[in-house]
C-alpha cells in the first residue's frame, strides 16, 4: 500500500506541481487549499506525511499544524513546512508547534522528494 | 603525512590522555570524587576508544569500552566510587599503557598481559553487575544488551572503506514526527548498510518507559561514495533532536589528510582548515563552537578546538593533527614573512657585488649613450639608471640591521661594571631599531663598550659628590641612535660631572701635546682625550686604564668612516656623537686626475678646491688664505710621469681628525658614486690607496687612503727637517 501525502497550499499550481513529482514518486496524494480545508480532511483519514504551506487564507500553516498536532491520529505525523527565506520568525513559530522539516520556496521538486524520502518510506 | 605518522600521533596523544587520566584518579583518591574528575576521566577512556576504533586496535577499544561503561555509571550517580574501584581504574590506566607500549612497537594485536586484562576485565564488569535497583526489571534486557554493546564496539570501529554513523535520536523524535527508521531507510539510498547496531542501552524499565519517547540509538556502517556533507544533510531534519556523529572511512583519513596538505598556506583557523579539507561540515562546526562557547560561559575554561571535536568524534584525531600541522606550517611561514628570512651573507655580499657591477656598467652604458648622441637611447638608459639606484639602494639595505642588536649588550655590561664601581646607574636605550650596515655594527661593538665605560667610570661621578651637586643619586647613561642626513649618528651621554678642561689642558700641556700658551675652544680640549697616550683620570683604574685610550676608540671608528665629537657641560654631563655612513659599499667619491691616472677621494674628507699656485717648494707647505698647510703631490707619491711645463695644477685640501693636508692633482673631474672594490693583491702594500672603483667607461680608478695620505705628509715633513708638524685647525 503507498504512502499518502496530505498537500496543504493555496496554490493550485504548486498543488499540481508537486501532486505530480510526488505520485510519479509512488505516492498517493491528496490535496488541500488551506488550514482549514487540510483540518476538515484530516477528519477520519490517516496520512503518512503532510506538506503545509504557511501563509495561506482562512487558517495559516502554523495554526493548522497546532491543531493537527493536537489530534491523537496525526501526533506522530511528519510535517514538511513550505518557507521562505530568512522567515525566521514564522520558523520559530513553527519550530514550537513541532516542525522540524522545512523546505525553502522557491524549490525544485526533487528537493522536496529527497526531504519526504528521508521522512516516510515509500 | 601517512598513516604511521598518524599512529604515532595515537601512540602519544593515548599517552597524555592516560597520564590525565591518572592525575584525575589520584586527585580523587587524595581530594575526594567530583563530577568534574570523574567526567575528565570519562572522557578520557572515551577519547582513546574513539581513536583506537580508527585503527581497528580491536583490545583498546573493547577494554575502554569496559572502563567507559563503569565511568558513565559512575557519572550518572548510578554507581558509587569506591576506593576499590580507582584502585582497579588505577591499574587498568597502567594496563592500557602497555597496551599502548604495544601499538608502538607494531605488536598491536597482541595482549601483553592476558591474565591481567580478564583480571581486570572481571573486576570492571562485575562492578557493572553489582549496579544497584532499576536492575531488576531492566535485568534480562542489560544482560542481553551488555555483550553485544561489547560487540557493538569491536565492528563498529571505521574499517577501511566504511562510513561509521553513529546516531543518538532525542525522546522527542517521534513527537516531532520523525521516524528513526525512515532515515536509516534513507541512507541505504546513498550507500549499502553493511552493519547496524542498536543501541538499546537508553531503554528505561517498563515503569518509567514512555511509548512515546524514542530511546534509541544506532550504530551503523555504510559503504558509500558520498562526501560527508551529504551524509550529514540526511540527517538535517533531527539536527535539533539526535546527536550525530559521522566518521568517515578509514581510507579517507588519508584523503583528508591529503586534502588538507594540499591546501594553500594562508592565515587560517583550524575548523575552516578541517571544513575547507571536506573533514567537518559548517554546522559540525557551528556545534562545537557553540560546545566550547558553553564551556567557556560556564567557566570553564575553554577547551581547544581540536580536543572537542575529537572527544565529540567529530573528526578523527589524525586529521586533527594535520590540520593543526596545516595550521604551524601556515603560521610558521607567516610568521617568517613578517619576521626576518635569513640568508647566508655570503649570498648577500654577492648580491651586493653584482649591483655594484650594475651600477658601474649602467653608468657605462649611459656614458655611451651620450656620446653616441642618440637622445631616445639617452633616455632610456638614464631611465634604466634610475632603476639601478634604487635596486642599488634596496640591496645596501638588505645588509643594514638594527644598532639593538649591539645596544643589547650594554644592559649586563652596565650592570657589571656600575656593580664593581659601587655606582647606581641606569641605562636608557632609545633609537634600538635603527639600522646600520651589519659589518658597521659588528666593528662598532668594542668602541662604543669603550665609550660606556668610560662613561660609568669617568664620566658618572660617585654618589657623595652627586648627592653633594644635588643630582640624584643614581646616575644616568643614555644610549641613542639616529638617522641623519645619509649617516647614523651613535649618541652615548651621561649625567655625570662633565669634561674638566682645565685638567684636560693641564695634562696636554705636561705631556708637550699643545704648547703652554696655544689658544684652544673648549671643543678643540675635548678632543685631545682622543689623542694617544692621553688619561685624566687621577687613579687608573682596572676598568678605563687598561691603555686602550679614546685614540684607539677614534681611530677604529675612522675605519668606519666615522667620526667622534664630544659635546660637555661641567657637571651636567658628556655626551659623544659618533657619526658614521650608513654602508661601507659605497661611497661619494671626489673624482681628479693626475697624468692618464684617476683617483677618488672620499667626498666626505674633502673641504675645498684650490688653484695651486705656489711652486714646488722643498718645505711642501703652501699658504693657503694665509694659514701654512702641508700638501702632497699625488705625482710624486704615486711616481706618476710629469707633467708638461706650465701645466695648470689644483689644489684638493682634505680633512682627516683635525689635520687638514693638500693633495696636488692635475685636474678636478667631479662629484661620482663609488662601488669600492678591494684592492688586488699587488696592491695591497701600497701606501696611500684605500680601494679601488671602476669607472663608467670601464677603467679603474684608485681610491685615496686619506688618513694615511696625511701621516706620510707628515712623517715627510719632519724628515725634511722642516720642523712643521701637520698644524691642528
Amino acid at each position: 500500500m503507498s504512502k499518502t501525502i496530505l498537500i496543504v497550499d493555496d496554490s493550485f499550481s504548486l498543488r499540481q506541481t508537486l501532486a505530480i513529482a510526488l505520485r510519479g514518486a509512488g505516492y498517493t496524494v491528496e490535496e488541500a487549499v488551506d488550514g482549514k480545508d487540510a483540518l476538515s480532511k484530516l477528519d477520519g483519514r490517516k496520512y503518512n506525511l503532510i506538506i503545509s504551506d504557511v501563509n495561506m487564507p482562512n487558517m495559516d500553516g502554523i495554526s493548522f499544524v497546532k491543531a493537527a498536532k493536537g489530534l491523537p491520529t496525526y501526533k506522530f505525523t511528519p510535517i514538511i513546512m513550505l518557507t521562505t527565506e530568512g522567515d525566521e520568525k514564522k520558523k520559530q513559530e513553527g519550530r514550537d508547534a513541532g516542525v522540524r522539516a522545512w523546505v525553502v520556496k522557491p524549490f525544485q521538486p526533487p528537493a522536496l522528494l529527497d526531504a519526504v524520502a528521508k521522512l516516510v518510506m515509500p | 603525512m601517512d598513516l604511521s605518522a598518524a599512529r604515532d600521533a595515537l601512540v602519544q596523544e593515548s599517552r597524555e590522555l592516560i597520564a590525565a587520566m591518572e592525575a584525575a584518579l589520584l586527585e580523587m583518591e587524595s581530594e575526594g570524587p567530583s563530577l568534574e574528575r570523574v567526567n575528565a576521566v570519562f572522557r578520557t577512556a572515551h577519547t582513546i576508544k574513539g581513536s583506537a576504533g580508527l585503527f581497528a586496535l580491536d583490545l583498546i577499544v573493547s577494554f575502554t569500552h569496559v572502563m567507559e561503561n563503569v565511568l558513565d555509571r559512575v557519572r550518572n550517580d548510578s554507581l558509587p566510587l569506591t576506593p576499590d574501584m580507582l584502585s582497579t581504574l588505577l591499574r587498568s590506566g597502567d594496563y592500557l599503557s602497555r597496551l599502548i607500549d604495544a601499538v608502538e612497537a607494531g605488536l598491536e594485536n597482541e595482549d601483553p598481559d592476558p591474565a591481567h586484562r580478564e583480571s581486570l576485565l572481571a573486576s570492571l564488569n562485575q562492578m557493572l553487575g553489582n549496579e544497584p535497583e532499576a536492575k531488576e526489571a531492566a535485568s534480562t534486557s542489560l544482560q542481553t544488551t551488555e555483550a553485544p554493546v561489547e560487540r557493538d564496539d569491536n565492528s563498529a570501529k571505521v574499517s577501511n572503506k566504511n562510513w561509521h554513523l553513529s546516531l543518538r535520536f532525542g525522546p522527542d523524535v517521534l513527537r516531532m514526527g520523525m521516524d528513526p527508521m525512515s532515515f536509516i531507510h534513507y541512507l541505504g539510498r546513498l550507500g549499502r548498510i553493511v552493519y547496524l547496531y542498536t543501541i538499546t542501552d537508553h531503554i528505561p524499565s517498563a515503569s518509567e518507559f514512555d511509548p512515546e519517547s524514542c530511546y534509541l540509538g544506532f550504530e551503523i556502517d555504510l559503504l558509500a561514495d558520498v562526501d560527508k556533507q551529504t551524509l550529514e544533510n540526511v540527517f538535517e531534519f533531527v539536527r535539533d533532536d539526535a546527536k550525530v556523529r559521522i566518521l568517515p572511512p578509514r581510507a579517507r583519513v588519508a584523503d583528508y589528510i591529503a586534502m588538507i596538505d594540499a591546501q594553500p598556506e594562508s592565515r587560517q583557523r583550524l575548523g575552516d582548515i578541517l571544513v575547507a579539507g571536506g573533514t567537518l561540515t559548517q554546522h559540525e562546526l557551528e556545534e562545537v563552537l557553540a560546545l566550547q562557547a558553553g564551556s567557556a560561559e560556564a567557566g570553564q575554561g575553554t577547551p581547544r578546538l581540536g580536543e572537542l571535536l575529537i572527544q565529540e568524534q567529530m573528526v578523527q584525531a589524525p586529521v586533527v593533527a594535520a590540520a593543526l600541522s596545516k595550521q604551524r606550517q601556515g603560521e610558521e611561514r607567516r610568521n617568517h614573512e613578517q619576521r626576518v628570512i635569513k640568508v647566508e651573507a655570503s649570498k648577500l655580499d654577492s648580491l651586493i657585488n653584482l649591483v655594484g657591477e650594475l651600477v658601474i656598467a649602467s653608468a657605462g652604458a649611459r656614458l655611451l649613450a651620450d656620446r653616441s648622441k642618440n637622445a631616445v637611447l639617452s633616455e632610456a638608459l638614464g631611465e634604466v639608471g634610475g632603476l639601478v639606484e634604487q635596486i642599488r639602494d634596496r640591496a645596501l639595505n638588505l645588509r643594514m640591521i638594527p644598532i639593538g642588536e649591539v645596544f643589547q649588550r650594554f644592559p649586563r655590561v652596565v650592570r657589571d661594571v656600575s656593580q664593581e664601581l659601587g655606582k647606581k646607574i641606569d641605562l636608557i636605550i632609545t633609537g634600538a631599531d635603527t639600522e646600520l650596515d651589519k659589518s658597521m655594527v659588528e666593528k662598532l661593538s668594542d668602541p662604543l663598550l669603550h665609550i660606556v665605560r668610560n662613561a660609568i667610570d669617568h664620566g658618572i661621578d660617585s654618589m657623595d659628590e652627586r648627592e653633594a651637586a644635588g643630582k640624584p643619586s643614581t646616575g644616568q647613561v643614555r644610549l641613542n641612535a639616529y638617522h641623519e642626513s645619509g649617516c647614523i649618528v651613535i649618541e652615548i651621554g651621561d649625567d655625570g660631572r662633565g669634561l674638566d678642561t682645565a685638567r684636560i689642558r693641564a695634562k696636554a700641556i705636561e705631556r708637550g701635546m699643545i704648547a703652554p700658551d696655544a689658544a684652544l675652544t673648549d671643543a678643540e680640549i675635548h678632543q685631545l682625550i682622543f689623542a694617544p697616550g692621553f688619561s685624566t683620570a687621577a687613579e687608573v683604574t682596572n676598568l678605563s686604564g687598561r691603555g686602550v685610550g679614546m685614540d684607539v676608540v677614534k681611530r677604529s671608528l675612522e675605519q668606519l668612516r666615522g667620526e667622534i665629537e664630544i659635546t660637555s657641560q661641567k657637571g651636567v654631563g658628556t655626551t659623544f656623537r659618533i657619526r658614521l655612513p650608513l654602508t661601507l659599499a659605497i661611497i661619494d667619491g671626489f673624482q681628479v686626475s693626475v697624468a692618464d691616472s684617476v683617483f677618488v677621494i672620499p667626498l666626505d674628507m674633502v673641504v675645498e678646491c684650490a688653484d695651486m699656485t705656489a711652486s714646488a717648494g722643498a718645505q711642501r707647505i703652501i699658504n693657503l688664505r694665509g694659514d701654512p698647510l702641508p700638501y702632497l703631490r699625488l705625482r710624486e707619491i704615486f711616481d706618476l710621469p710629469a707633467a708638461p711645463a706650465g701645466m695648470r695644477e689644483s689644489l684638493v685640501v682634505v680633512e682627516y681628525g683635525h689635520h687638514r693636508a693638500g693633495l696636488v692633482v692635475d685636474r678636478l673631474l667631479g662629484e661620482f658614486q663609488a662601488v669600492i672594490k678591494p684592492l688586488g693583491q699587488l696592491f695591497r702594500g701600497v701606501k696611500g690607496l684605500g680601494g679601488s672603483t671602476i669607472l663608467g667607461d670601464g677603467s679603474v680608478a684608485l681610491i685615496l687612503d686619506v688618513p694615511t695620505l696625511v701621516a706620510v705628509s707628515n712623517e715627510r715633513n719632519e724628515h725634511t727637517g722642516s720642523g712643521n708638524r701637520l698644524l691642528s685647525n
